[in-house]
């Protein structure tokens, strides 16, 4: 099995803190791993050195044999990348419509010439996205697709956590980065955003996705692999029903009690 | 191409109530209403029947946000933007030719119009770009002594003195562009107020520029013969400010036409992201920098336009216009009237420019006042007179195309 993404000894230090320490990491193409680990042990430094929002301090990274490694976010989405945030990054005063198009901003005309007089080809370009994130929206919630340009703001949580996703999924990556998406919901609200994930999953068998969770139910229910970090480093990497008996990790969560 | 799927988007996106004969009626009338009482406010001559008009202002404006009706008027405007502007278009028209003859009357909503038109370059760089510029009425001074030295001393034809205004001024932002992308919030704002201080005491201090006096303008004459020698048109006696007056409206068409059509596109998205929320529009391939930096130099050309055309009107310009007060005038001027809503800077700029002219019981508390006002705003009604309204860029609602 080739590696999507393959990372080697990547390595993120803030002065005088290790917060990534040398991490080998590899997806393949169609494969769920879900990320654990405590507070601080690096996960989501991990996504933003990942899709370029920290410059590493040393390693390798590659997505299909493309270089990441250091690359501006800009080149990394458009090798395929693409990530949710713990914390509701939305823009709630604009439209679900607006929030989505964000993910596919890049690929599009922005210069302000061609914006002020090419608006035939704005509006033909306008239509066909707003036909693609209708499509993304329906399949999660086929209200969020009626709510297209409604406020964001007027979403409930599940919905944002939706358009967060929608926005990733919309410009077609080949690896998605879902950094604690069960954070701030009921369970009953993480249920059925698994449920929308799988159902997903089932229709794009290519995708890669990484998940990174504290919620151990759903890091059953949809990762193939598990991987754990605990200081930035992997103390842990196999099949879930392994990892929940491994004594080191046991101690990374909970303590060695003594 | 229209997929069903568009359609059903576009068919659930747009609101309820789309199009219909009272929702026309009132996008057609509310203008009307707006333009009449700026006639009234220009036509009044005493304190009282000033005072009534500014009572009956706010009446109108709480009735707008807290009655039932007021909201589906408001809504109304919305929903059928593409009819409320030409009736406002034509409101304007004709409020200019009943004031044909009238030079003071002319001369301030020529201004009026004229700020507005920096006000919707303050808006870019603000509403949509985030930078918070302290600076308006020295770029505006910018594109004014441009005008001075252009039109006076080469032989330019003035539409280009007038792009050549945006220009100067859009080149020296590219000065404080550094600084001001290296820093955020408060810290931005303090940048552009050290620039302006700089600025107006630089003009103050050195006699290139004409020193404390300033320099003489050339009258404005796009087509070769001098707006201040109009004395007809189409054998009607008018004032030689209607000329002015057109241009100044004429050019806020322009800039509002312009800011619309950026709003409504990936630019515009593009500025609302990287303003919101940097990280978030960072991780997917917009440069804050690129973003910011594109709002506030577009911004400074309108800036820079509207101060040359102010000036070549004036016939002067000097080092006062560029100081901090006149810059806090401008900033409140969008504030109150609404940051990112075009419209709201005339409205607001009728009361920040036209009212203190006709209470002159209030001249001396001019300053005073407006931070009051502007306070009452933000408590009360903090998007603003006319708050920015939602970009929907479905087909059905757009003014896109």
């Amino acid at each position: 099995m080739t590696a999507l993404l393959a990372c080697s000894g990547l390595t993120k230090r803030f002065g005088g803190l290790v917060a990534l320490d040398g991490l080998d990491f590899a997806v393949a193409q169609g494969e769920t791993i879900g990320l654990v680990g405590p507070n601080g042990s690096g996960k989501t430094t991990f996504f933003n050195v990942l899709t370029g929002l920290y410059s590493p301090t040393s390693g390798a990274a590659s997505l299909d044999a493309v270089d990441i490694f250091g690359k501006s976010p800009q080149s990394i989405g458009r090798a395929g990348v693409a990530r949710t945030f713990q914390r509701c990054r939305l823009m709630l005063d604009q439209t679900v419509f607006d929030n989505i198009a964000l993910g596919v901003l890049r690929a599009k005309p922005l210069g302000l010439l061609s914006t002020l007089f090419r608006r035939g080809r704005l509006r033909a370009d306008l239509d066909a996205t707003i036909a693609r994130a209708h499509q993304l929206a329906c399949r999660f919630n086929p209200q969020l697709g009626a709510a297209l340009f409604r406020p964001a703001g007027d979403l409930t949580m599940i919905d944002r956590r939706r358009v967060e996703i929608c926005r990733a999924l919309i410009a077609n990556p080949r690896l998605l980065l879902l950094d604690e998406p069960s954070a701030g919901m009921t369970p009953d609200e993480t249920r059925r955003l698994m449920d929308d994930l799988l159902a997903f999953r089932e229709e794009a068998p290519h995708l890669a996705v990484v998940l990174v969770e504290h919620e151990m139910d759903v890091i059953r229910r949809v990762s193939d692999r598990c991987v754990v970090l605990n200081f930035g480093r992997k103390i842990f990497e196999g099949l879930f029903d392994a990892m929940i008996e491994d004594r080191e990790v046991q101690t990374a969560y909970l303590g060695s009690g003594q | 191409m229209r997929s069903t799927n568009l359609d059903a988007a576009i068919a659930t996106g747009a609101p309820p109530q789309a199009r219909s004969l009272p929702g026309t009626a009132a996008a057609i009338l509310v203008p009307l209403a707006a333009f009449g009482a700026l006639a009234g406010l220009l036509q009044v001559h005493e304190q009282w029947e000033t005072g009534l008009l500014v009572l009956a202002f706010l009446a109108a404006l709480v009735l707008l946000d807290r009655s039932r009706a007021g909201r589906s008027l408001a809504e109304a405007c919305r929903t059928q933007s593409g009819i409320a502007s030409t009736s406002a278009v034509l409101a304007a028209l004709a409020l200019l030719w009943t004031f044909r003859e009238d030079h003071y009357s002319l001369l301030m909503v020529a201004t009026v119009a004229l700020y507005a038109v920096a006000g919707v370059g303050l808006n870019i760089q603000m509403a949509f770009g985030g930078i918070a510029n302290f600076a308006a009425a020295a770029f505006f001074s910018i594109g004014a002594y441009t005008a001075a030295v252009l039109a006076g001393h080469t032989g330019l034809p003035h539409l280009l003195v007038l792009a050549a205004g945006g220009v100067v001024s859009a080149l020296i932002g590219v000065v404080m562009l550094l600084p001001v992308l290296r820093t955020r919030g408060h810290y931005v704002a303090l940048v552009t107020i050290a620039f302006g201080v700089l600025l107006r005491t630089l003009l103050e201090v050195n006699d290139t520029f004409g020193g404390p006096q300033g320099m003489k303008i050339p009258g404005f004459a796009p087509f070769g013969s001098d707006f201040g020698d109009v004395a007809t048109i189409a054998g009607f006696d008018v004032s030689f400010y209607l000329p002015y007056a057109l241009a100044a409206a004429a050019l806020f068409a322009l800039a509002f036409l312009a800011g619309r059509m950026l709003e409504r596109s990936w630019v515009g998205i593009a500025m609302d992201a990287v303003r919101t929320d940097e990280i978030a529009a960072s991780a997917f391939g917009l440069s804050p920098a690129r973003w910011k930096a594109t709002a506030f130099l577009t911004g400074n050309v309108l800036i820079g336009v509207a101060g040359a055309l102010y000036g070549m009107m004036n016939g002067f310009v000097n080092p006062n216009g560029a100081g901090f007060g006149e810059s806090l005038i401008m900033l409140s001027i969008i504030v109150l009237g609404g940051l990112g809503n075009f419209w709201g800077a005339i409205v607001a700029g009728a009361v920040i420019i036209i009212l203190p002219e006709k209470l002159q019981s209030i001249q001396e508390y001019r300053l005073l006042i407006f931070a009051v006002v502007v306070i009452a705003i933000l408590r009360f009604r903090p998007g603003g007179i006319l708050p920015r309204p939602l970009r929907t860029l479905g087909r059905q609602q757009g003014g896109a195309s």
